[in-house]
């Protein structure tokens, strides 16, 4: 399991470690029968207070995504294929919310912003390196 | 759980000068908080009445469990301390001052001692008065620490050290802190260094506590939204909760406080769009000295 955290962006240091493994379940990256590294192990390479961790592992254990087995660490639960669908959808919803903003205040039209993303989605929007890194908002 | 200390109804005059006015504040055992304000806020003072190196003109303070006051050796050989401005015994070398030092403290640990100077890159031989600002820091940093302290005050402990030195530092605070779960205050005004390692935040502006709560529950009440509407906005927003704006025609960035539950609502209201997004310390900051601030 790879986590990256940013102690700068400003979102609390256990929601970032909460919504990254979230993904990862969510996407299957981690699989149902998967263990969470322990408290301790984590902290020590994130160099995290393990108060934090705990607290991330907390709100997964409240949302259903894993459960502590006895003796164990925590492991990812299995979910169900409907149950999986809405978190997907939820969590897309969530990261497009950004994107539309900016092509509102580009002043895009719909139609020309479904067209990007259209593309973009396909793999044809041709757009390379060059544009990727410009800042916007 | 115990506290650590704790301030209770502390005000401490200089002549006609309040530097610390009715500050109540208790920091249970294990929590590692980062003291923060303007030059001449307070800081300093309130770390001088928990080690008893000052005395309240109204209010009491108490360190771990003792008056601050009449802390005995017992106690203090529980505290360690890293003032702004280290005064050390500049003739002797480092090696010497170290161990001499060290002749104080029952539980000094040698290991820790060492891998500090390895670590940080300082040579024993130099005379103390000799060593620059940064490497002074260095030494009052491991002379503060090799005693498995309970209770660990750190006053601009890094100030004047560079960006590598800085975060071999902040390494070995991490490790200590894990390590010893020791008590940590911290004050600085790099708040880069502070989000890094603190849970807790304590504020203090003219003398008074203005901020006391976690680093998690600060992030999530400040925020800054981007505001945004095919029609050109109002000149400004008239919300209390609204601390700073800046608009254009089509985009506004207001900086805004518990109003998380107020996007739907807002956007409603003005018919715009909101986008929501978190704020570091160091932007925080400047917000809580505002005037709207309760």
């Amino acid at each position: 399991m790879v986590v990256v955290i940013d102690p700068h962006s400003g979102v609390p240091v256990f929601r970032q470690l909460r919504d990254q493994i979230r993904f990862q379940i969510v996407s299957g990256m981690l699989k149902p029968g998967d263990e969470l590294p322990s408290t301790r192990a984590l902290s020590a390479e994130l160099g995290l207070n393990p108060m934090t961790i705990s607290k991330a592992y907390s709100y997964l254990e409240m949302d259903g995504l894993v459960e502590k087995r006895p003796g164990l660490c925590l492991v990812v639960n299995e979910l169900a294929d409907d149950d999986i669908d809405t978190r997907r959808v939820m969590q897309f919803r969530h990261s497009a919310k950004p994107v539309a903003a900016i092509a509102r205040q580009l002043g895009l039209s719909r139609q020309k912003a479904l067209e990007i993303f259209a593309e973009t989605l396909d793999g044809t929007d041709g757009a390379g390196a060059a544009s990727a890194s410009e800042e916007v908002g | 759980m115990a506290n650590a200390f704790e301030l209770e109804d502390l005000t401490k005059k200089f002549g006609s000068v309040v530097a610390l006015d009715k500050v109540t504040l208790a920091i249970p055992e294990r929590r590692v908080v980062g003291l923060i304000g303007r030059n001449g806020s307070g800081k300093t003072t309130l770390m001088h009445h928990v080690v008893g190196l000052q005395l309240p003109t109204h209010g009491r303070c108490t360190t771990l469990g003792e008056p601050a006051a009449t802390l005995g050796s017992e106690q203090l050989a529980e505290i360690g301390v890293v003032w702004q401005e280290s005064r050390f015994l500049d003739w002797m070398t480092v090696e010497r001052h170290i161990r001499y030092v060290a002749s104080f403290y029952r539980r000094w640990d040698r290991e820790r001692e060492q891998r500090l100077l390895h670590e940080l890159e300082l040579e024993t031989n130099k005379r103390v008065g000799t060593l620059t600002p940064g490497n002074a820091q260095k030494l009052g940093l491991i002379l503060a620490v090799c005693h498995h302290p309970r209770l660990l005050l750190l006053d601009e402990p890094m100030s004047a050290l560079d960006p590598i030195s800085r975060r071999q530092v902040l390494a070995f605070l991490l490790e200590l802190l894990h390590e010893d779960e020791v008590t940590t205050v911290i004050s600085s005004h790099v708040l880069r260094d502070i989000e890094e390692i603190v849970e807790w935040i304590v504020c203090l502006d003219r003398g008074r506590v203005s901020v006391d709560c976690s680093l998690d529950s600060l992030q999530e009440r400040y925020s800054e939204w981007v505001v945004t509407s095919a029609r050109p906005l109002a000149r400004s927003f008239e919300e209390p909760w609204i601390l700073e704006q800046r608009t254009n025609n089509h985009k506004a960035h207001l900086m805004v406080r518990d109003a998380e539950d107020r996007i739907e609502s807002f956007e409603g209201k003005y018919e715009v769009q909101v986008h929501s997004q978190p704020l570091n310390l160091e932007r925080i900051f400047p917000l809580l000295h505002h005037r709207r601030n309760p």
